[in-house]
């Protein structure tokens, strides 16, 4: 089979599960994707100028401009609808043997669910593609990005520590950088203003008093907020010993996906983190009824509990399939949840959950020729 | 390009000081043309010398249309994509120096780390709807470093020159900039964080880990590397 000729039996695969054909627009402006997802997925970003000045984007995949033209469609008063589509996508090579553009055949979903069915079915979707295709997953990597959240939940640190440590798991440095760095004092004076009867006006005057502009365009009630945020975690004596070996063994957990839901029981038992049972019943149902469908997946799949942290707009259950002959950032199908993304996309108007997955025929190809 | 290649700073203190360094490992500068000119020769040495600017000098060696050339690590750093793969630095020249540092308004009292910067973007883009912008010349570097400190509350704004000034014309409100001595950011109620400093940079004598060193080029470069083993520079 030629490239054209995976498309037309991945697509097949799609279409028989229902939805309609879409192929949303090339050019996005750069600031959807960067406002999104922040600058790092820029490195991979086409990005180039029009005439006026804005910064554009060809598409970096499909979910985003689908989703985006779906948020205007919920926007509209219509009901949320599932997708499929064969189409052109446009990244930056990582490595030099990708190219700048390439076909994604995929499936996005909105409002269709958010249970551990429907992440169940999405993966043994995406699985039937590849196999279809005449490729044999070599390995499936799964993380899901609901876990690490809910453990830091349940560990009930001041919310100043919460919302950094759910950030920073999201970004290169990890976790780590947070965890290493203590609740430091902050000047005396600067924490007497705090308990003025107007603190921005008090430290209005501490400004004046050393000759400090206010420059750029937080205002003195945000950097006042920020005083009283840094407070609160010093006061809270900064990470406790307890929480901080919690994360770092979550962050480490790497099994057979069959035994993820055990050994995350079983670190949340020893830590007494009984708010996390929820997100961990979620995840074994998941796991249960993904074996179920795809019993092949006993073999193949592991969980890494730091995996797909990356991906920007995904917030729950991720993996990627690899096969034989190409490396590990490679995959020759991917796919995930991503419930917060239309309403992160209208900026809050309006809300649906959404989950999707692609394969890559490109991809396909070279694992079929290697093998040959 | 068979012949050695070797770029040099077009202008301005950074060429005085590599003339200088020249003049002691025994191999003075001749610019052909006059001060205008933009071609030179290296006294003793088969070399084709090029006067380029410093920006220019690190994109030659990065490329590896140049086989040597005198110019920032800043540079050679933010516009490597590969980072340091792409170029080998052989000597630091011990002048030029210059960090490349975040800085923030002095104003934020609530930001002193990476950290802070972190969430006060986060506090800022909840209230804004928008992030904060970081001004910079320095596009990779930034990307790079603010990730690998678990930043990424922010937007970059490419400045063309003059970046202490970005806070107070309300373009950006943090910068990643080079400073000597801080009176700038200073002069410009800024400062900088406290694990703030990206990179220490000086200029460097580099080759290119791309370019082609052909035969005649390879003789060339041999006899300045033997140079600097006559001369009193260790490397």
């Amino acid at each position: 089979m030629n490239h054209d000729a995976l498309v037309a039996v991945a697509r097949a695969v799609f279409e028989a599960a229902g939805g309609s054909p879409i192929d949303p627009d090339y050019v996005l402006p750069a600031d959807i994707p960067l406002e999104l997802s922040g600058e790092a997925v820029r490195a991979r970003l086409c990005v180039f100028t029009d005439n006026r000045g804005a910064e554009m984007a060809m598409r970096p995949d499909l979910t985003l401009p689908v989703a985006q033209r779906e948020a205007a469609r919920l926007e509209g008063g219509a009901l949320p609808k599932t997708y499929t589509y064969a189409a052109r996508a446009f990244r930056l090579p990582a490595a030099a043997d990708d190219p700048f553009e390439f076909t994604q055949v995929g499936l996005e979903r909105f409002g269709y669910g958010a249970d551990p069915g429907a992440d169940a079915e999405l993966f043994a979707l995406v699985h039937r593609a590849v196999e279809a295709c005449g490729v044999q997953p070599k390995a499936i990597v799964t993380g899901d990005l609901a876990i690490f959240p809910a453990f830091i939940d349940a560990l009930c640190l001041p919310v100043v520590t919460t919302d950094l440590l759910k950030r920073a798991f999201r970004q290169e440095g990890g976790v780590r950088a947070v965890l290493d760095e203590a609740a430091r004092p902050l000047d005396a004076d600067v924490l007497k203003a705090l308990d003025a009867a107007e603190p921005e006006a008090a430290l209005g005057d501490i400004l004046a008093a050393r000759d400090m502009p206010l420059v750029g365009a937080r205002s003195l009630a945000e950097i006042v907020e920020g005083l009283r945020a840094r407070r609160a975690a010093i006061e809270a004596g900064g990470l406790p010993d307890g929480a901080r070996a919690a994360l770092l063994a979550l962050r480490d957990v790497d099994c057979p996906l069959t035994q993820a839901p055990e050994t995350l029981n079983a670190l949340a038992k020893a830590r007494g983190l009984t708010g996390a049972d929820a997100a961990l019943d979620a995840f074994a149902a998941r796991v249960g009824k993904i074996m179920a469908l795809v019993p092949g997946a006993r073999r193949t799949a592991e969980f890494r509990a730091g995996f797909g942290r990356r991906f920007t707009y995904y917030d729950g259950f991720v993996f990627e399939v690899l096969a034989e002959g190409l490396s590990p950032s490679q995959p020759v199908a991917a796919g995930g949840r991503y419930d917060g993304l239309i309403s992160g996309l209208s900026s809050g108007r309006v809300a649906a959950t959404g989950i999707g997955g692609v394969v890559r025929p490109d991809r396909m190809i070279r694992v079929r020729r290697a093998g040959a | 390009m068979s012949r050695l290649t070797i770029a040099i700073p077009s202008k301005g203190r950074l060429k005085e000081q590599t003339e200088d360094w020249l003049v002691s490992l025994g191999h003075p500068l001749r610019q052909i043309g006059g001060e205008r000119g933009y071609t030179a020769e290296i006294e003793g040495l088969d070399a084709e010398v090029r006067l380029l600017s410093a920006r220019e000098i690190a994109q030659g060696l990065i490329e590896g249309s140049l086989h040597f050339g005198v110019t920032g690590e800043d540079l050679l750093n933010d516009l490597a994509p590969d980072g340091a793969d792409d170029f080998r630095v052989v000597k630091r020249l011990g002048f030029g120096g210059a960090d490349v540092v975040v800085a923030v308004p002095q104003a934020w009292f609530d930001v002193d780390s990476m950290a802070d910067l972190e969430a006060a973007g986060a506090a800022f883009r909840k209230a804004h709807g928008r992030r904060l912008r970081v001004a910079t010349k320095y596009l990779r570097l930034t990307r790079r470093f603010f990730a690998q400190k678990s930043v990424g509350e922010y937007r970059l704004v490419e400045s063309a020159g003059a970046t202490e000034a970005a806070p107070s014309t309300g373009t950006a409100d943090v910068i990643v900039d080079i400073t000597t001595t801080g009176a700038t950011l200073k002069a410009n109620g800024l400062k900088v964080l406290r694990d703030g400093v990206i990179l220490e940079s000086e200029a460097a004598f580099t080759q290119s880990a791309r370019a082609e060193f052909g035969p005649v080029a390879k003789a060339a470069a041999d006899a300045l590397v033997g140079a600097f083993a006559r001369s009193d520079h260790n490397f």
